[in-house]
């Protein structure tokens, strides 16, 4: 019997790798051209199975077991069907374990077995189904519908997914764990089937769904404000067309002006750069270096210019001879060495009656002091006489000078 | 160096519209009411406000109070604004046209210049549009053929804060936080001015499918 099985399954297959090029040209345009194809081979598939043709007037499609094949192995996008029947799933998993508990009761082993599997089969086809479903959900979801074109389209498309999002959250609640642990009872095969299997696919299954909804509703809101939003560009050029002067308020001479006119203009313009910073010497140099660059260049261009005419008329003479008031100095210096007394500057100043400004005059000792060599600088003593600032110290006037021999 | 505020701090002087298209960093570092709270004062000194629109979105420096010379500012703006509608209304509607998946141009959608520029070519209706949209003063196009019209447009609207061209050699553009601004202000004028623009659109559509 199973050799026989196995022999038919992989004439089955074989048909299906052989013909795969029709069979995914009927799964791309939904039916068969039978016309490009030879009779026997197209009998063949439709004998098989795979191909069925529903009305005899209608062309040959592919069975739904191969196009949910496909769509299942492909990911594929076009598949919006989501298998919501949990309920009679359910029903023939009880059915199903019973039986192998009444057999295991009797003793007959193989039987058991042979139901053991069924039902493992059935779980996992069950939760295979669920993780589907929410898969089929979430690419849809992630592609935000992109298989239709226009926003109305992926509204629709929406509501039709939050509907079998609902329905499938409705199903889920036909899961009643407390009837499939009585029904596990003690056997250990059965508990992990029926209860640790099933119940971490529904836990996952659960969540994702209503992470799903949440972004069902999400999208949904966007859609509708993609609507909105082209509604509002088309009646207002619509609006702009039948009135074509029509110039909004001034809204910026209301008192309260809306803060979505009142932007500020640009306050910033470019900082200068600072000379004497010292920190961007370096890259002052750099700046410069780069622009000289430029520079040498454009001097290139303008080679040939005349050469400048050169001047050869009188230079003016460099002045050698002293000021009268240097004149004045020096002999006030000489009077002091004559009589090697101390004599303050003003005094000498009044007594020779001098025609400079008496502050002129004090600045210019105190020159002549400080441009006497060190040799003769140590003959000679200076010392001024003044006043402390009243308020500020560290400042102190000068009034006069005493000049007098060491 | 400046520090991350200082600089947020001048964008904002700069006159700058913040999103997370343009400056991502910028617009979290705003988006947090402490770091805005941070900024205020020195807006503040400067007679500026942080402001936003569309949801926060994005942001932007506001008078805080209004002298004659704020609201000469403010109504050589709108002044701006209002002329410029028609032709950034109709360029928005020929973007979303000529997209396949015709969903309205919003922040950070991204535009492929070279792909809209291939379906504008292949459709004259599209090609009229753009040309009449490029000959508004806005965009003062010269050009006769749609490369330099387009081109020409996209580059305006970049300099105007609507685009943002993140790699500067591709000729990817994503839509600003300034569009939503946009889409604002337009909302904006629909209410205050009563025109019920959504309805309008409504009736001509219905309209459109009885004839």
């Amino acid at each position: 019997m199973s050799q026989a099985l196995i022999q038919a399954g992989s004439r089955l297959l074989n048909a299906l790798g052989r013909h795969s090029e029709l069979i995914m040209q009927a799964y791309l345009n939904g039916h068969v051209e039978e016309s490009a194809h030879s009779r026997k081979v197209l009998e063949q598939l439709v004998q098989l199975g795979v191909l069925w043709r529903p009305d005899p007037h209608s062309a040959l499609r592919l069975k739904a077991a191969v196009r949910t094949l496909l769509e299942g192995s492909l990911q594929d996008e076009r598949n919006r069907n989501i298998n919501a029947n949990i309920g009679t799933a359910l029903a023939s998993l009880k059915t199903l374990a019973e039986h192998y508990k009444e057999a295991l009761y009797y003793n007959r082993y193989s039987e058991a077995h042979a139901h053991m599997s069924d039902l493992t089969e059935h779980v996992y086809q069950l939760t295979e189904s669920l993780a589907n479903s929410v898969r089929v959900m979430f690419s849809r979801i992630n592609n935000e519908f992109g298989y239709v074109a226009s926003v109305e389209a992926k509204i629709r498309e929406n509501e039709l997914a939050q509907s079998q999002v609902s329905e499938l959250l409705h199903q889920l609640e036909c899961f009643r764990f407390d009837e499939l642990s009585d029904i596990a009872a003690s056997n250990r095969e059965l508990r992990h089937l029926l209860v640790v299997a099933l119940q971490q696919s529904f836990a996952k299954a659960a969540q994702e769904l209503s992470i799903a909804q949440a972004r069902l509703l999400d999208l949904l809101g966007r859609f509708r404000e993609f609507q909105g939003r082209t509604r509002l560009l088309k009646g207002f050029l619509l609006h702009m067309e039948q009135h074509p002067d029509f110039a909004p308020g001034n809204y910026p001479a209301l008192s309260q002006v809306p803060v979505l006119f009142n932007q500020s203009g640009n306050v910033l313009a470019n900082a200068a750069p600072d000379m004497n910073q010292v920190d961007h010497e370096q890259d002052y140099q750099y700046l410069i270096a780069n622009l000289t660059d430029i520079h040498r260049r454009a001097d290139h261009a303008d080679h040939s210019t005349a050469a400048p005419e050169i001047d050869i008329s009188e230079q003016t003479t460099i002045e050698l001879e002293k000021d009268p008031i240097q004149h004045a100095v020096e002999s006030y210096f000489c009077e002091v060495i004559d009589s090697g007394q101390p004599r303050t500057a003003l005094q000498y100043y009044a007594d020779h009656d001098l025609a400079f400004d008496p502050e002129v005059w004090i600045y210019q000792v105190i020159g002549g002091y400080q441009a006497l060599d060190e040799t003769d600088k140590q003959f000679f003593a200076l010392e001024p006489t003044g006043e402390q600032h009243r308020v500020f110290t560290g400042n102190f006037y000068i009034n006069d000078i005493t000049l007098g021999l060491r | 160096m400046m520090t991350e505020a200082g600089r947020i701090l001048s964008l904002l002087l700069e006159g700058k519209f913040i999103c997370q298209v343009t400056d991502e960093d910028a617009w979290r570092f705003l988006k947090s009411r402490d770091n805005a709270q941070k900024l205020e004062p020195h807006l503040n000194m400067l007679n500026r406000t942080l402001a936003s629109a569309a949801d926060a979105e994005v942001f932007f420096s506001a008078y805080m109070t209004l002298g004659d010379a704020e609201r000469k500012v403010l109504a050589q703006q709108f002044q701006d604004t209002a002329t410029n509608l028609v032709p950034l209304v109709e360029w928005l509607m020929l973007v979303q046209q000529a997209s396949e998946s015709d969903v309205p141009v919003t922040m950070g959608t991204a535009i492929r210049l070279n792909e809209l520029q291939s379906v504008i070519e292949d459709t004259p209706a599209y090609a009229e549009q753009l040309e009449k949209i490029s000959r508004y003063r806005l965009f003062n196009s010269a050009s006769v053929n749609v490369d330099g019209q387009i081109k020409q447009v996209f580059k305006r609207l970049t300099e105007m804060g609507y685009l943002f061209r993140p790699n500067a050699e591709k000729q990817i553009y994503l839509a600003t936080g300034k569009i939503e601004h946009l889409y604002e202000v337009i909302k904006f004028i629909d209410e205050t001015e009563s025109l019920s623009l959504s309805e309008q659109a409504d009736a001509a559509i219905s309209q459109g499918s009885l004839l």
